[in-house]
């Protein structure tokens, strides 16, 4: 302390009171702010507490270490170890408090004087209090008084000698007899006593620290280090010890003493405190001299599956209480995580919180949790009312409702009617663009998406035409090809044949009452009248809209005079349009020829008629440069509509990369990946990722039947994927594989099935090996001889496995399998296993004792999609 | 017991009281700017012939070349006695009594000659460093050795070297071979804390170079008060060669339980006993003196 540097204790007993020490000592009072704003001198230590100087003791001059009272009464009592080793007890507003008066102003004198560096007071004895002071050639530095004690009769012979000293003694407050002298010629820089037995004191002497049992003085347990300043004892392990030396700390377990079972990194200013966190485990705070920041180290023992030892995981945090150089700190004793840091120049005071890492965990489904502290939180997503209007779902929850609605498999039906309830936009350009791809199956160039198909295109022909149902001559050239055509296809302008025309498309079009899509087709393919048509068509339906006909109107004023008042209101009015389709309408009536940028950018028109439309009307120097920039722009944006261009190329594995980057929609990834799936792609390791963490996250919801269904799916895709059989039965006797052995043995006329593995009840039954004739093994429920087929009844008479006949159905194929414990190999039936196993964790043979259900992880759990 | 041999490589110097004014720059910096030097050791005796200094060879860069500094030609180590196993006796003499039958005894019997500096806190046994195997042999029998390096106490090992002088002398009073004589000053042995050294460095400047007495309120003094009369050992410079002095003055005092600080100068050796034990002193060393 010595004047300029400030201490801080808490009080051990009241969870509001602490005092400071610098030159004097201050107590303090720690209220909500509330409660004690009213009350002048109050200090603001947060924004919810405040502190109130109670009192100030400032008899004891010379203060180099202060300990306080461990026990209730008398509360508020001190010893302070001064600059020349003597040891005072003093209090804070207790001045009516008799069994105080009579400990307070007791002094405690060394033999010979030097400087007190630590007190320590026994928390169970607390009659005794330890004293550490510096070296003497000739006295003890470890020095332990009895306060209670009288003082001792040498006393006044010693006082004889008084002639130098400038202090008055009163000779009946003054105890000049410690009751133990520990540690001889050695400085003592720290104490503290041990938790696991109140009469071993921890020191930490000059070199070396030293465990004094105070029932044999002239033993001590020792060891030579460096580390010997500020031993401190973790309340929460007796056993373990902080100590440190310079800028490092050293971790001790007093259970094997001989070196530190962990040095924490070295900092580079020299260290001025380190302590324990009463209210949390294995948490250390260390403060630096001249430094703003207090570093905690959170040492974690975590169990090993292996049961071996291990060093504990530390994770080091700083914190910073205050913007000033802290002066010293001190940990709430019981509020968790609390402390409160003084600062070095003015007494600055801060309360704070240190807050605890949380650790968060998200589940497959899409709940999250995470606990702060001692609390633990959980984030459950609302059950969504089913609206479409409600907040967009969770992705999680969207795979999880698609996989249990087959997204996916089957046909490609199954996947439009699904996504079309789902009203999913960008899902639904997906959809159908593997649709196209399904169509173009025989053309496998549609995989590789338009920007390679427009690449290749050669012999385009261009051609001006008229507007259909007039014979004025367009300005507008349109360009033709048969990759071009090809491309329309794939964006479902035309359908497959030789037509070009775009009339059935309409038709859809109208059906599904896109109206202004339709019109703005029609009017791409030069067909005025039937876009009007169309427009006049929508207006008057259900629920129309009667401003298409305005459209319509404006639509059939159309001129192609450049300076005509129509242009010009048209391309500045267009833009207020709030329909893309009818804005692209107008921009393509009022642009120059072959510069249709008000078309092209239109973000909000869907990709594929975009693309159409560039193919309709940009050379192929033009083209090919559009269609790039759009890929470009699709893959930035991950953008499933890219797909089109992109197909299911390199480039395609890009944007799908950039679309589960940002959605984590890993399940669609797989499935594309998957439907298009030239090998090349396939290997992607990203592409494979995908696939195993789609497989993982259905395992994890535990749909395991999903799973199964997607791994049959991949297997018929890409049979690359297919596993190798892994497990084989083979007989016990001849070792050959039984079901080798039946294929390769045909002129007998028996095949698998025959042994009970398809379950077809009609065929006659083997229970021999057909290698060499011998039995193969019995059921250990049953005692038939494996192969013989199970009774649908037997065991279990359960009403409900009756009563779901399809299910039985497929369950009985199951129940003749072979199935067996891995542990002590014994087994049968595999019906007559799961019923066992419903109600016993035992294995069924008598003289076994192996729990084979506890040994069987999943066995308990439930598929969470068996329908 | 532990024997620690300290790092610190000492040169012993002797500055002559008219010299004292081109020291003063380097001995302010060595004794109050700590920070400012490399120097671990310093050690500065007045006496009414000279100024001792004890400096390490860090320190002695500091210090001025002058005819009116001599030096002391061998470089010294300084050995110290720790009592590490804890087996604290309940009466343990002061100072170089304590150690004067396990340490002193035995290298004078060795024929080493060793130069005592006694604190406050301890007391350091100068040996000269080419002394050492021999030191270490001599004291390896009574004391765990262990060596200082880099502020690591490391055990260090007895390298069996002999110098082949063994004079058992059992039983054998030891003459005392210098005159001696008792100054009727008075001397207090004190120290201070460290950090209080600014605030009483000025005093310690008058002490030093102007040879001021210190106000009463300043320095530590134990609880006791003792007071402490000088014995100084020689009438002519006794030179850094001659063994047993040491020895000579301390084991009378040990046998009869006197404690006391001993502190060699360049040219003396003083040892300091507490004054109301100076009759017995000065009847134990008439004994030996005339023993011979």
């Amino acid at each position: 302390m010595s004047g300029s540097k400030p201490d801080i204790l808490w009080s051990p007993h009241h969870p509001n009171r602490y005092v400071i020490c610098d030159s004097e000592l201050g107590l303090y009072s720690i209220g909500p702010v509330g409660s004690t704003e009213t009350k002048p001198g109050t200090l603001s230590l947060s924004e919810e507490t405040a502190a109130t100087l109670l009192a100030i003791n400032s008899d004891t001059p010379y203060m180099k270490c202060v300990a306080w009272y461990p026990k209730h009464e008398p509360e508020c009592l001190l010893a302070v170890g001064q600059a020349n080793g003597r040891v005072v007890l003093t209090s804070l507003g207790q001045n009516h408090n008799s069994t105080c008066k009579e400990l307070v102003g007791k002094e405690f004198v060394p033999k010979h004087a030097r400087q007190c560096n630590t007190l320590a007071w026994n928390p169970v004895d607390s009659n005794l209090l330890a004293a550490g002071l510096d070296k003497h050639r000739a006295d003890f530095s470890v020095l332990i008084w009895d306060i209670s004690s009288k003082f001792a009769p040498e006393t006044s012979v010693a006082a004889e000698k008084i002639r130098l000293s400038s202090v008055d003694l009163d000779s009946s407050t003054v105890v000049t007899k410690p009751l133990y002298e520990l540690g001889q010629n050695d400085a003592c820089l720290s104490l503290c006593w041990l938790l696991r037995d109140t009469k071993l004191l921890l020191a930490g002497m000059h070199r070396n620290l030293a465990i004094f049992d105070l029932r044999n003085t002239s033993q001590k347990t020792f060891v030579n280090t460096k580390a010997i300043q500020g031993v401190t004892v973790d309340p929460h392990f007796p056993d373990r010890v902080a100590s440190f030396f310079e800028g490092q700390v050293a971790i001790w377990d007093l259970r094997k003493f001989e070196k530190p079972v962990l040095t924490l990194t070295e900092q580079p200013k020299p260290l001025t405190k380190v302590a324990w966190c009463p209210t949390r485990t294995g948490l250390l705070a260390t403060l630096t001299r001249d430094s703003n920041i207090i570093r905690l180290y959170d040492m974690q023992h975590t169990p090993t599956p292996i049961g071996d030892e291990t060093e504990p995981t530390i994770i080091e945090r700083s914190v910073q209480p205050c913007d000033s150089q802290i002066g010293s700190f001190a940990w709430h004793p019981s509020s968790q995580n609390r402390m409160v840091v003084v600062s070095a120049a003015n007494r600055v005071m801060t309360d704070f919180t240190v807050f605890e890492r949380i650790s968060l965990a998200w589940s497959s489904t899409a709940s999250l949790m995470w606990a702060c502290g001692r609390h633990l939180y959980s984030c459950v997503e609302d059950e969504a009312e089913g609206t479409d209007g409600a907040a967009e779902k969770d992705i999680a929850t969207k795979m999880r409702e698609r996989a249990q609605s087959r997204y996916g498999h089957d046909t490609v039906q199954v996947w439009r009617n699904h996504l079309l309830a789902g009203g999913i936009s960008h899902m639904k350009q997906c959809s159908e663009d593997a649709e196209l791809k399904l169509q173009g199956n025989k053309q496998f160039a549609v995989y590789s998406g338009i920007k390679n198909i427009v690449k290749t295109s050669s012999g385009t022909t261009e051609s001006r035409r008229c507007w259909s149902g007039s014979d004025r001559q367009t300005d507008v050239t349109r360009f033709q090809s048969d990759e071009r055509c090809l491309a329309l296809r794939l964006c479902g302008w035309i359908s497959r044949g030789p037509d070009i025309d775009v009339e059935t498309f309409l038709r859809s079009l109208e059906q599904e009452r896109e109206w202004e899509r339709a019109a703005a087709i029609a009017l791409f393919n030069l067909d005025i009248r039937r876009a009007i048509q169309i427009l006049s068509k929508g207006a008057v339906t259900e629920k129309g809209d009667l401003n298409l006909n305005v459209v319509a109107m404006a639509l059939s004023g159309y001129t192609d005079e450049k300076s005509s008042l129509w242009r010009e209101m048209c391309s500045s009015l267009r833009l207020q349009l709030k329909n893309p389709y009818l804005c692209v309408m107008f921009a393509f009536l009022t642009s120059e020829p072959g510069a249709y940028d008000g078309v092209l950018y239109e973000s909000k028109v869907a990709v594929r008629d975009r693309v159409a439309f560039a193919c309709m009307f940009l050379s192929d120097a033009q083209l090919p440069r559009y269609i790039d920039k759009l890929t470009a722009e699709m893959k930035e944006a991950g953008n499933l509509e890219g797909i089109l261009l992109t197909g299911l190329t390199k480039d395609g594995v890009d944007l799908m990369e950039s679309y589960v980057d940002r959605t984590g929609d890993v399940q669609t990834a797989s499935f594309c990946m998957l439907k298009g799936s030239p090998g090349d792609v396939l290997k992607d390791p990203r592409v494979q990722c995908w696939i195993e963490n789609y497989r993982n996250l259905l395992d994890a919801w535990r749909f395991w039947h999903k799973r199964a269904e997607f791994d049959i799916l991949r297997g018929k895709l890409d049979p690359s994927s297919k596993p190798l059989a892994q497990v084989f039965v083979s007989c016990n006797f001849c070792g050959k594989s039984i079901s080798y052995s039946c294929s390769a043995m045909p002129h007998q006329g028996r095949g698998f099935s025959q042994y009970g593995v398809s379950g077809s009840p009609t065929k006659s039954k083997v229970t021999s090996c057909p290698g060499c004739r011998k039995p193969l093994p019995r059921c250990a429920l049953c005692l038939m001889n494996m192969g013989t087929p199970v009774s649908s009844c037997s065991g279990t008479g359960k009403s409900d496995e009756k009563m779901d006949l399809t299910r039985e159905n497929k369950l009985a194929q199951f129940n003749n399998w072979f199935t067996w414990c891995h542990n002590c190999r014994h087994g049968g039936h595999a019906g007559h296993m799961l019923s066992w196993f419903r109600d016993h964790t035992e294995c069924p043979v008598s003289a076994c004792a192996c729990k084979c259900m506890q040994l069987d992880t999943t066995g308990n759990l439930v598929p969470a999609d068996s329908s | 017991m532990e024997l620690h041999i300290l790092e610190h490589s000492l040169k012993v110097a002797s500055i002559e009281k008219e010299g004292i004014e081109i020291c003063t720059h380097g001995l302010i910096k060595l004794a109050f700017l700590a920070s400012k030097t490399r120097c671990k050791f310093f050690s500065l005796t007045e006496t009414p012939e000279d100024y001792t200094i004890i400096v390490d060879e860090e320190g002695f860069k500091e210090l001025p070349q002058s005819n009116l500094i001599s030096v002391a030609d061998s470089t010294w180590l300084a050995l110290n006695v720790v009592s590490g196993g804890g087996n604290a006796s309940s009466s343990q003499p002061i100072g170089v009594t304590k150690i004067a039958k396990s340490v002193i005894a035995p290298l004078a019997d060795h024929n080493i000659s060793v130069f005592m500096l006694s604190t406050y806190q301890t007391d350091f046994i100068l040996v000269r460093e080419r002394d050492l195997p021999m030191v270490m042999h001599t004291l390896s029998s009574e004391f765990t050795l262990f060596r200082v390096v880099n502020g690591e106490t490391v055990a260090a090992h007895n390298l069996g070297i002999s110098n082949g002088f063994v004079k058992p002398k059992l039983g054998m009073p030891r003459p005392i071979i210098h005159p001696l004589s008792s100054p009727s000053n008075m001397f207090c042995v004190t120290s201070l804390d460290p950090d209080t050294l600014p605030s009483v460095a000025t005093l310690l400047m008058d002490v030093m170079f102007y040879s001021v007495g210190f106000p009463n309120n300043v320095l530590f003094t134990s609880a006791s008060g003792e007071l402490w009369k000088m014995v100084r050992i020689g009438g002519q410079p006794l030179g850094f060669d001659e063994c047993g002095i040491v020895a000579q003055i301390s084991e009378p005092l040990a046998t009869a339980d006197i404690p006391a600080y001993y502190i060699s100068t360049f040219k003396f050796d003083h040892a300091l006993v507490p004054e109301e034990n100076i009759q017995s002193v000065i009847r134990a060393l008439r004994t030996e003196s005339t023993a011979q």
